[in-house]
């Protein structure tokens, strides 16, 4: 899938000299979505959906190709709160407009109240 | 000071996110940008409520998302030194740069009937 290129991809369209200054303006992003490809990566979107899949492609407004996608289910009397309840979308474009957070699904847990001082 | 440059001081530095839906993510900086899209390591994630924790090796969290960031302290001091340090080298340039100030700037110009530069003003 050609949408690997992603990271160097750009607003593109204008060529020659004035282009080049551009490519020189231009900053990196500071998202570097190769190293999550053909991984798991989690992913939470604006009004509360949360999806986990493998990342297959992406380009550089965060729009994302996911295969194997699951949905976390959410409670039916708030959009934020999540359940135990999965259901599986498989493969998904999701728009980067979207996209509130990314994280690896690696390395990932739920854990106890760490803010919680046992000495008090 | 600007609220983007007091959070690029803060890189390498702890602060908490709490985003427009809640959550409030505790990491450090590694990386902003003028989006305030920002990429945090070490991240403890706190639910809305304040019931459930995560913990996560990093993430990339989107600007438009965020409500707040606590940073500490000790930032604030930082910047001041850096501002300190762009001041002067901004009027360095100054000097250098003043003798091209009109360059190409057509407006200015008195032109003659073939395009000769008669005055330059």
């Amino acid at each position: 899938m050609s949408a690997q290129g992603g990271g160097g991809g750009g607003g593109g369209g204008t060529g020659g000299a004035a282009g080049d200054q551009k490519d020189r303006k231009r900053k990196e992003s500071i998202l570097d979505l190769s190293k999550y490809l053909d991984k798991p990566i989690r992913v939470k979107f604006s009004g509360g959906r949360e999806a986990a899949g493998t990342l297959k492609g992406y380009d550089p407004l965060v729009n994302l190709v996911l295969d194997d996608t699951t949905e976390y289910m959410r409670d039916s009397d708030d959009p934020y709160k999540l359940t135990e309840e999965t259901r599986t979308l498989g493969l998904v474009v999701c728009r980067g407009t979207s996209v509130v957070l990314i994280c690896p699904v690696d390395g990932m847990e739920s854990i106890p109240n760490p803010f919680l001082n046992p000495e008090t | 000071m600007l609220p983007l440059t007091l959070l690029r001081t803060a890189q390498n530095h702890p602060m908490l996110v709490e985003l427009k839906n809640g959550e409030t993510y505790n990491g450090h900086l590694v990386s902003c940008d003028n989006w305030m899209n920002i990429n945090l390591r070490e991240v403890i994630c706190t639910s809305r409520d304040g019931d459930k924790f995560w913990k996560m090796p990093e993430c990339y969290i989107r600007g438009s998302t965020i409500k707040y960031l606590r940073i500490p302290d000790e930032v604030i001091d930082m910047v001041k030194e850096e501002t300190v340090v762009k001041a002067r080298s901004r009027t360095d340039m100054k000097g250098r740069g003043g003798g091209q100030r009109n360059r190409g700037g057509g407006q200015s110009k008195t032109l003659d009937s073939d395009g000769d530069c008669l005055t330059v003003g």
